[in-house]
């Protein structure tokens, strides 16, 4: 394969179509493209940069990870928090979109029998597939956290796609109060694989996992993005073993490659 | 060769390249492995990202923030030493079939004339030099190379002393004359200019109520400063025989022949490739179009043709 030819699983540019665009909540969007080509289909944690097509303001693709897929359709949600957001809230079904990916790496396959998936607000996309993939080799327990009162519709919705999903609120009214963090390390054990997705402060308070005995946490890193395959250097961050790409190398790391070595206790 | 049956050839300050359009340094990976598909088309040759003596791990803290049309970016050349490029990156970019221009960027001349020491070992993987001077001289307190007359003089005399190939000269936009820095480049023995680089620029984050940057100040690319590169392309093409390559805020296959009617042999494209890796393939498209509607049959017959 010579370099720039097509490979499966690696990033192309391609037009879509959007097919619906409906709120979930006040801030949060829930989206439908369908594709000009079929892609191949993205493992969790890989992102798409997606935009308006042909339009230069703003000029940047959306990093977001895609919530479901099957053939040319891929699914997204995103909240709605700046300029980019606001116009891709704002299209019409049957818009133009420019799609980049799939990009970055992704979570691999799970090696336990047992997978704790932590996501803080809008970081359940990439989780969201994987309850019905892995549901009947792997036991998966989901926990998620949002601020709390407005977020009841995004909450309620994510609790039709993920039966049994644990709702986590910072001011208690939705599900337990506190943030999925504490939820997380309440049920974190041995043999348990944990991966997590959403703020970085929430990634890092991850790490006490591994006092619970976790002997592999992974967490999808969020960085503000340039190319989205692995040029421009904007996204990368300092590891243990140099700088990264989170475009590339990323977004998942070993939660240690990251933050350090963990606090046992 | 088109279905027109044009070709698009042109030779670069001793470069020969099948299209005029050129990929920025800085835009593409390193490792052809990961250029998306169907982006090689159109292609006429390749600048590696800004290149160092020694490794560097770049800029700390936020690197990249959208603006209006443009992307400031704030990278800090991180990248792994020449001494790595050479041993691992070069090889695989010399078999993409594409010619590729070495970026090189420095902050002694001391560090400059080591650097093209290495470079000289793989010299025939490396088609042409492209000298960045918008990177801090430190023996002038961090002041950019390309800003003073003086220190572009001495950076392009060393470079042109220690390299025995093509040196390009990639000019800063920042500094009080293109034209007079171009001529300065011509003189002191480069083969072509490219004009320019990023125009500084900065944001702020209100929340934070601090720059974004921690350096404050950063590069703006892309639609934005289009018009300041056409402008600055024109300045120089009527300042310098050798070629002028055409570089900033080529978005379009319209912008990329404006910039050579306005006197570009050539134009390089980088923050586009952001968005569409196509932008080379559709850009040759339009200048085939052109040349069959104006009855012309080379590049080199649109060069400066705005200029009457």
């Amino acid at each position: 394969m010579g370099p720039g030819m097509e490979k499966p699983g690696s990033p192309a540019d391609r037009k879509g179509s959007l097919v619906f665009s409906r709120k979930v909540g006040e801030n949060c969007r829930h989206i439908a493209v369908e594709l000009g080509e079929a892609t191949s289909p993205p493992a969790p944690g890989q992102f798409f940069l997606i935009r308006e097509w042909g339009v230069f303001d703003p000029l940047l693709g959306r990093p977001l990870a895609p919530a479901a897929s099957e053939g040319r359709r891929l699914e997204f949600l995103f909240q709605v928090t700046g300029r980019g957001t606001n116009r891709l809230a704002s299209l019409p079904p049957g818009a133009a979109l420019e799609l980049r990916g799939p990009c970055g790496n992704g979570f691999p396959a799970p090696l336990g029998e047992k997978l704790l998936l932590v996501a803080g607000t809008l970081g359940i996309a990439p989780f969201l597939g994987v309850v019905s993939s892995l549901g009947e080799k792997v036991g998966v327990t989901v926990t998620l956290g949002v601020p709390g009162k407005g977020w009841e519709p995004f909450a309620e919705w994510c609790a039709e796609k993920i039966p049994g999903i644990r709702l986590n609120s910072d001011d208690g009214s939705i599900g337990r109060r506190g943030d999925p963090v504490e939820d997380c390390l309440a049920l974190a054990g041995p043999g348990q694989e944990l991966w997590g997705c959403g703020p970085e402060a929430m990634l890092r308070g991850l790490g006490r996992a591994y006092g619970k005995g976790c002997e592999k946490v992974l967490v999808s890193m969020e960085r503000r993005m340039g190319c989205g395959i692995g040029g421009c250097l904007g996204c990368s961050i300092a590891t243990l073993s140099g700088m990264k790409r989170v475009c590339v190398e990323g977004p998942v790391f070993d939660w240690r490659e990251v933050f350090g070595e963990p606090l046992r206790n | 060769m088109s279905p027109f049956g044009i070709s698009l050839r042109t030779e670069i300050g001793g470069v020969s390249l099948e299209t005029p359009v050129i990929v920025a340094s800085g835009v593409w990976p390193m490792d052809p492995a990961l250029w998306p598909g169907g982006s090689l088309d159109g292609v006429g040759a390749v600048c590696s990202k800004g290149l160092t003596l020694e490794p560097r791990d770049g800029n700390p803290g936020c690197r990249i923030v959208e603006s209006y049309s443009g992307v400031l970016n704030s990278i800090g050349l991180q990248n792994s030493g020449v001494e790595h490029f050479v041993a691992e990156e070069l090889p695989a970019l010399s078999q993409t079939g594409r010619p590729i221009i070495v970026n090189i960027a420095f902050e002694t001349l001391a560090d400059l004339e080591e650097a093209l020491g290495v470079l000289k070992r793989s010299a025939s993987k490396i088609s042409a030099l492209e000298l960045n001077v918008s990177c801090p001289n430190v023996s002038r307190g961090g002041m950019t190379w390309g800003i003073h007359p003086d220190s572009l003089e001495s950076a392009v005399t060393a470079a042109r002393r220690a390299w025995d190939g093509i040196l390009w000269v990639k000019l800063s936009p920042q500094a009080p004359s293109v034209g007079e820095f171009a001529e300065l480049s011509q003189g002191c023995g480069a083969e072509a200019v490219v004009v320019g680089n990023t125009w500084l620029g900065t944001a702020i984050d209100n929340e934070r109520e601090r720059p974004f940057f921690e350096n404050v100040f950063a590069g703006l690319s892309g639609p934005a400063v289009f018009p300041l590169a056409l402008r600055a392309v024109w300045e120089a093409a009527g300042a310098v025989e050798i070629p002028v390559i055409g570089c900033g805020g080529v978005s379009r296959p319209q912008d990329a022949l404006s910039m050579i009617l306005a006197g570009a042999s050539a134009v390089e494209v980088g923050t586009a490739l952001f968005v569409d890796s196509r932008l080379p393939a559709s850009t040759c498209r339009e200048l085939e179009r052109h040349l069959v509607m104006k009855g012309l049959s080379s590049v080199g017959e649109l060069v400066g043709r705005a200029r009457g």
